[in-house]
């Protein structure tokens, strides 16, 4: 059997004295999409910001394919595991095919120019977030959801057998939200490991193989959507009283008590 | 796209070379072009057109293109790493430094006058120094904010201690102005001969930092998927516009406005903010602006010569407004 593509083990995290991953585990295989949820300060963004290496952990142990993260520098980490995050700088005067190109750029030597195959691999990347018409067009005349598809597609040049998104639809809306998932859920389709941390739980149960709950710094449950986001479960972590339901063909609701769950607060 | 990149780097290629030109051959003695040519190719025989031109002219023109081209070269490192259009040399404090430094030794030390470029450079380097030292501890060691605003409460610091020198000796005030309105002087080779490492150093890091740099422009946590570290970048190409705008004032005095505009320039020109473009286009059009801002500053009221800081901005500030008006 070959290695997952990512294996972490009690990562733990503290900045200064505040501890905020207090052992997490999460593990990635191709083909697969995980979903890592859990309400506000739960510690999913530093858990996939210290996987990914772009936050220092304090102790714990990260193998990308087998491979130990602090083993994996700059280029090398680059060609594997691919990060967007949760808002990027939307710089002026930079057009999607230059935004894509930058993404690129992990495969362009410091004293190359980009070869043909580069240029192609652009273009594939942004005809595969179905961008292809903004090609030419600025970041800054892009909507959100568009935006968030650039972004993608700069991951994508990456052309990294794992694909990383922090909370990508946080700011979309619903038709943007919905076609940012079905990507995802294609890319994994494509054999790539997907990693998506979401607040929305209805999207998370809908798309992904294996939802992984955080709470408390620590990851409390890795399961199938059903198994991991029971009503027990539910009222244990948000504080609420819900339940999800889901249907084949990716069809789910959460089913949300807005109003009589007495004295608990709601996720936001 | 491509096209009309290549249409700005031919335009910025050619306003630099006219500016040389009209840089060797004006003055308090107008020379035929031809003159010129052949006493920078040595066909022409000793005179004091030769001298004119090899002693006084070439060592000013040779100046001005290097003080425009570490400005805006400083101006487009700064830019690219903080990700903040208004950076320049006066943001991490260099200006403020290299400001004191010039105006300590011009009033309190007049008889080491020598000292000039030495007091500027190594004040402009202290500022950078401290700005970075003040921004690299703690949290958010490297922040862009916290680079900045260090760079601000520095450059006051310097700021202050310059109006304190001047106000404490009001009567040799007038020996400092022509170096903080900004100017180039007819000296020879004397001061680039002390500065010429410093820009060496920054316009090589300038180089080696045009890729690293573009992938900054997506923000920090695009650029650590990219595998670069961007405090590292930022530090790199901080030290060295720091290099290249002290190295700069050492020799031309406090020209800071060149670095902030000439890469807005060369942006809104181009079309483009990719560095690989607008690091070598900035380090042209800033040797251009300045070759010809100098010639005017030093022939219009000939023969006295006017500081060249506000020429430049003369020159600067219409085009980079007409182009503001134009830009998305």
């Amino acid at each position: 059997m070959t290695a997952p593509a990512l294996e972490a083990r009690d990562v733990r995290v503290a900045i200064g004295s505040k501890e905020i991953l207090r052992g997490a585990d999460l593990t990635l295989e191709a083909g697969r999409l995980v979903a890592v949820v859990g309400p506000n300060g739960a510690g999913k963004s530093t858990l996939v910001r210290t996987v990914a290496g772009i936050q220092r952990r304090t102790s714990g142990e990260v193998r990308w394919m087998g491979q130990e993260l602090g083993e994996l520098r700059g280029r090398r980490l680059a060609r594997i595991r691919a990060f967007v995050p949760q808002r990027s700088a939307v710089p002026d005067g930079v057009t999607v095919t230059d935004a894509v190109g930058i993404g690129r750029s992990v495969h362009v030597g410091p004293l190359q120019r980009p070869t043909r195959h580069d240029r192609d691999a652009v273009a594939a990347a942004i005809e595969r977030v179905g961008v292809g018409e903004f090609a030419d067009r600025k970041l800054t005349t892009l909507s959100g959801g568009e935006l968030q598809r650039v972004q993608i597609a700069v991951a994508l040049a990456q052309d990294a057998p794992v694909l990383m998104a922090d909370e990508p639809t946080s700011h979309l809306d619903l038709g943007a939200t919905v076609s940012v998932a079905k990507l995802l859920r294609s890319l994994a389709a494509d054999g790539l490991a997907v990693l998506l941390v979401a607040h929305d739980l209805s999207l998370a149960a809908a798309v992904a193989d294996t939802v992984v709950v955080m709470s408390g710094g620590r990851s409390v449950a890795a399961a199938p959507p059903s198994e991991a986001l029971t009503a027990e479960r539910l009222a244990e972590v948000w504080g609420v009283d819900a339940s999800l339901q889901g249907s084949a063909g990716g069809r789910t609701a959460l089913h949300v008590d807005w109003l009589e769950t007495s004295g608990l607060g709601i996720p936001n | 796209m491509v096209v009309r990149r290549t249409l700005v780097v031919v335009a910025a290629a050619a306003a630099a070379l006219a500016a040389a030109a009209v840089s060797l051959a004006l003055g308090a003695v107008d020379l035929p072009l031809s003159d010129v040519i052949d006493a920078l190719t040595g066909s022409l025989g000793e005179g004091s057109t030769r001298q004119i031109v090899l002693e006084l002219r070439l060592p000013r023109t040779v100046e001005a293109a290097a003080v425009g081209a570490a400005l805006g070269v400083a101006g487009a490192l700064l830019q690219g790493a903080l990700g903040n259009p208004l950076a320049s040399p006066d943001v991490i404090g260099v200006t403020g430094g290299a400001g004191f430094g010039a105006v300590l030794i011009l009033i309190v030390f007049p008889g080491s006058i020598a000292l000039l470029p030495v007091g500027a450079l190594a004040f402009g380097l202290l500022a950078a120094g401290l700005v970075f030292a003040i921004a690299w501890v703690g949290p958010d060691a490297g922040g862009v904010g916290k680079l900045i605003l260090a760079g601000i409460a520095v450059g006051a610091l310097f700021g202050a201690g310059t109006t304190a020198v001047l106000t404490a000796y009001p009567d040799r005030v007038q020996s400092a102005i022509f170096f903080i309105a900004g100017g180039l002087s007819s000296d020879g080779w004397r001061e680039l001969e002390i500065v010429w490492p410093y820009f060496a150093v920054g316009f090589v890091a300038a180089i080696c930092l045009m890729r690293p740099l573009d992938r900054l422009a997506l923000g920090d946590d695009v650029a650590a998927s990219l595998g670069v570290r961007p405090r590292l970048i930022r530090l790199i190409a901080g030290v060295g516009a720091a290099f290249l705008a002290a190295a700069a004032a050492a020799i031309a005095g406090l020209l800071g406005f060149l670095g902030l505009v000439v890469p807005h320039v060369v942006r809104l020109a181009g079309g483009t903010s990719s560095h690989t473009f607008v690091v070598p286009v900035s380090a042209i059009s800033g040797a251009a602006l300045l070759m010809a801002g100098d010639t005017l500053a030093r022939t219009v009221k000939a023969p006295i010569e006017l500081p060249v800081g506000p020429f430049m901005v003369a020159l600067g500030v219409p085009l980079f407004l007409l182009l503001l008006r134009r830009a998305v």
